[in-house]
């Protein structure tokens, strides 16, 4: 195709708060006090923050998930489009401020994740939720065993779709089940009564935290991405190591892990990851440190990648 | 190739699955949803198996002819069809739900599955799959993958591309490769190739199966239907309720000559003339949803409604789907033919383009028919005209492109859910610029450069030269 016939549109996103649609073009720096600012009063709000200091970009290059993915999906599903940066220096457009796009093929969501091997992401359009009242944190301690089958029987019934998080979060022996609800003032009691049940049925201590903030645990230092199933054992296995914090997002077979403050925090990472490998890969799973650079691509990978930039050139 | 040698190539190729050459056999296959635009193949071939499906993709090169691949061919956009001949690759034969994993929310399917086939296994497990395009009875889960499918619940619950997991592919040399798995990562690969299959239309790879993720049925729906007497209270309707903190899974709308077309029909179900029929549904734990019936009822009413039904009753809550259900089949009894478009819009410009279809084809004399997804803004205009009076397929794409550069204008984009097929492809150029074009292409370029699967498709420029 000769691409110098085809008209060249600038479709580069300018920045805008669409209260309607819930849509919002922030910079890729911005905090999550900088979006909360952005959308000001209105009735909004953006849910998938994992740590309250890091920027967007940071966030999103450390996980693809935050514990509020376990309603609302990954960030890929709650960022949707970018003003992109090429090596070159070129802006592009990727992605659609619109929920919905099969047009062309998915550059956006094979880009959000790569960092900065590909270019850089400038502004994100960020998909908004309606700020329905309060938010509330409901911490359940109890055994390992315990803590990881009432997790999969709270995932397992309708309440999961109105629950912001199921994480549980392990050090050492200690097993928690975190729950988040985010509701109208009007419904807390509905979302209390049940959990309260729920807790005592399981024989699970419960703790409420009541009209607080979203958990934001921070920018993981390692990220595991395994099936559902395999979460608890992986988390568990992993928190047994001195001084790692695991928050599992149970839902996405998703386990955050939190390292002590240490110069060898990347051979920590390496000895962490390394027994796992195998058994992530066989079930197309991953891992990710922002401590480490990501493994080099096989031959046949290096290969595909090479194609791509010779459209997309790098430095 | 001649036909005769192409048939012997092919009977050589597959050996337990079926190939297809007489014209009749291939008269089913000439079209998909598209009806009036018909691409006749030279052959079709219905492979047993993966293994056979991947025996034949490492003897396609050597066939030399373009390979389409095609699963019940419900598309709407002329994805599945041999714009440019050669072979169609029916995927019939690999219809397997291979596992259900309850405890992980994931399940593996075989491409060929029929996605209604597969809620109903996973029915008794509590789960379900979300995405429900209105062809689910007989649409499969390859041609949902491939085109990045959505349907009526997906306000709420999302689209395809939120619940693949994995994908595994073969590649034109016949190489089978897996991107992702169970765990919905990117297995042994640097970068998740699995993003550019969903949605690619068939052009990049061969699908035989997929990890899909699930999620637990609810336990309770409510179903309400209101009508509008005019666009502006009914767009106050729309723009209420994806506010509201019911998140409602589906917001469906039916415009006055939807309403008329349903009520001249035997589906008539008594809805006012001239009127808009707004569709919502909330669901979740009983406890929960009955309290908040009123509040979706009052936002109805306060929209400017004042026939405003809801039930949370099986046989009531189907009684007041029935219209909107029925509004698809009712345009193939209005017309010979129909054109739909998929453009997805800003709410806020709602209203604005939906009269600009109505000016368009009222202008040109054509019937619109507006049947569509409000709450994701994903237009459904229905255009009815006859392929065999001359000008009148003209005057549709003429009103088809008025429409989508209005659409791109508003800041929406060309497909939702249909994808881009042959029948949208000339309108990339209005959405990408070079760069842009140049970065599309290059997806291709990894995975199919001569562009022998699917050529012709999403991009006017993929041609096959053998």
């Amino acid at each position: 195709m000769n691409v110098a016939t085809v008209p060249t549109p600038t479709r580069a996103f300018a920045p805008f708060l669409d209260e309607i649609d819930g849509t919002l073009c922030v910079p890729a720096e911005s905090s999550a006090a900088d979006i909360r600012d952005q959308i000001g009063e209105h009735p909004l709000r953006f849910p998938l923050i994992l740590d309250l200091h890091a920027t967007l970009e940071e966030q999103v290059a450390a996980s693809a998930f935050a514990p509020a993915s376990s309603r609302f999906g990954p960030y890929c599903d709650n960022i949707m489009g970018m003003n992109w940066q090429l090596p070159t220096g070129q802006i592009v457009r990727i992605g659609e401020r619109v929920v919905k796009s099969t047009t062309g093929y998915d550059w956006f969501r094979f880009l959000l994740p790569t960092g900065r091997r590909f270019g850089q992401p400038l502004d994100y359009v960020i998909r908004l939720r309606p700020d329905c009242g309060t938010t509330g944190i409901f911490l359940m301690n109890g055994g390992a065993e315990n803590v990881a089958r009432s997790a999969g029987l709270l995932l397992r019934n309708s309440w999961m779709h109105w629950l912001d998080a199921v994480d549980v979060v392990a050090l050492g022996a200690r097993r928690t089940l975190r729950v988040t609800v985010h509701c109208p003032t009007a419904e807390w009691d509905i979302f209390a009564t049940y959990l309260g049940a729920f807790a005592a049925k399981q024989g699970l201590a419960l703790e409420v935290q009541p009209d607080t903030a979203m958990p934001a645990d921070g920018c993981p230092d390692v990220v595991f991405k395994t099936a559902p199933e395999q979460v608890h054992a992986l988390a568990g296995e992993l928190a047994r190591t001195a001084g790692v914090r695991c928050v599992a997002l149970c839902y996405h077979g998703v386990v955050h892990a939190y390292l002590p403050e240490s110069a060898e925090r990347p051979a920590l990472v390496r000895a962490l990851v390394q027994p796992h490998i195998a058994g992530l890969h066989a079930l197309g799973g991953d891992w990710h440190s922002r401590h480490l650079a990501p493994p080099a691509p096989s031959n046949e990978e290096a290969g595909w990648i090479a194609i791509l930039e010779q459209a997309f050139p790098l430095p | 190739m001649s036909p005769p040698d192409l048939e012997l190539q092919l009977r050589r190729i597959i050996t337990r699955g079926r190939v297809l050459v007489s014209p009749a056999q291939l008269a089913g296959y000439a079209a998909d949803g598209l009806g009036y635009k018909n691409y006749p193949p030279d052959a079709v071939v219905i492979p047993a198996d993966a293994e056979e499906l991947a025996h034949f993709m490492r003897c396609a090169a050597g066939l030399g002819v373009p390979v389409c691949l095609r699963g019940a061919g419900t598309s709407l956009s002329g994805g599945p069809v041999a714009a440019q001949g050669g072979v169609i690759v029916h995927t019939s034969g690999l219809r397997s739900v291979r596992t259900v994993c309850p405890e992980g929310f994931w399940c593996e399917v075989e491409c060929g599955v029929a996605l209604n086939a597969l809620d109903d296994v996973l029915k008794p497990h509590g789960l379900f799959y979300p995405p429900d395009p209105s062809s689910g009875p007989v649409c499969t889960l390859g041609g949902n993958i491939a085109t990045n499918a959505g349907g009526a619940h997906c306000f709420r619950y999302g689209v395809t591309s939120n619940y693949v997991l994995g994908v595994e592919v073969v590649l034109l040399d016949g190489r089978v490769r897996r991107f992702g798995g169970p765990a919905g990562g990117r297995g042994p690969w640097r970068e998740d190739w699995k993003r550019f299959m969903i949605g690619s239309e068939g052009t990049l790879g061969a699908f035989t199966r997929f990890w899909l993720r699930l999620l637990p049925l609810p336990e309770k729906v409510w179903t309400f239907r209101a009508t509008y007497p005019d666009l502006r209270t009914v767009e106050a309707a729309i723009h209420a309720l994806v506010a509201h903190a019911s998140f409602p899974a589906a917001i469906e709308l039916l415009d006055p000559r939807g309403v008329a077309m349903v009520e001249s029909s035997q589906m008539a179900c008594g809805l006012p003339k001239g009127s808009f029929m707004l569709l919502t549904e909330i669901d979740g734990p009983g406890v929960l949803v009955d309290a908040r019936v009123s509040a979706v009822a009052e936002i109805l009413r306060g929209a400017g409604s004042n026939d405003v039904v809801f039930s949370d009753e099986e046989a009531m809550r189907q009684k007041l789907w029935k219209a909107r259900k029925a509004a698809g089949g009712l345009l193939g009894q209005l017309s010979p033919d129909y054109v739909v478009q998929d453009a997805v819009i800003p709410k806020r410009a709602l209203a604005e383009v939906l009269q600009l279809v109505y000016d368009e084809s009222d202008a040109a004399g054509l019937r619109a028919v507006n049947v569509f997804h409000a709450g994701d803004g994903n237009l459904h205009p229905n255009f009815l005209f006859d392929s065999r009076v001359p000008g009148e397929l003209e005057k549709v794409e003429l009103i088809s492109k008025r429409l989508m550069q209005r659409v791109v204008e508003v800041g929406g984009t060309l497909s939702g859910e249909h994808g881009i097929g042959n029948d949208k492809a000339a309108y990339m150029p209005m959405i990408f610029g070079p760069d842009e074009i140049r970065l599309q292409l290059a997806v291709p370029a990894v995975f199919n450069p001569t562009h022998q699967l699917n050529p012709l498709k999403v991009f006017t420029g993929r041609r096959f030269a053998a």
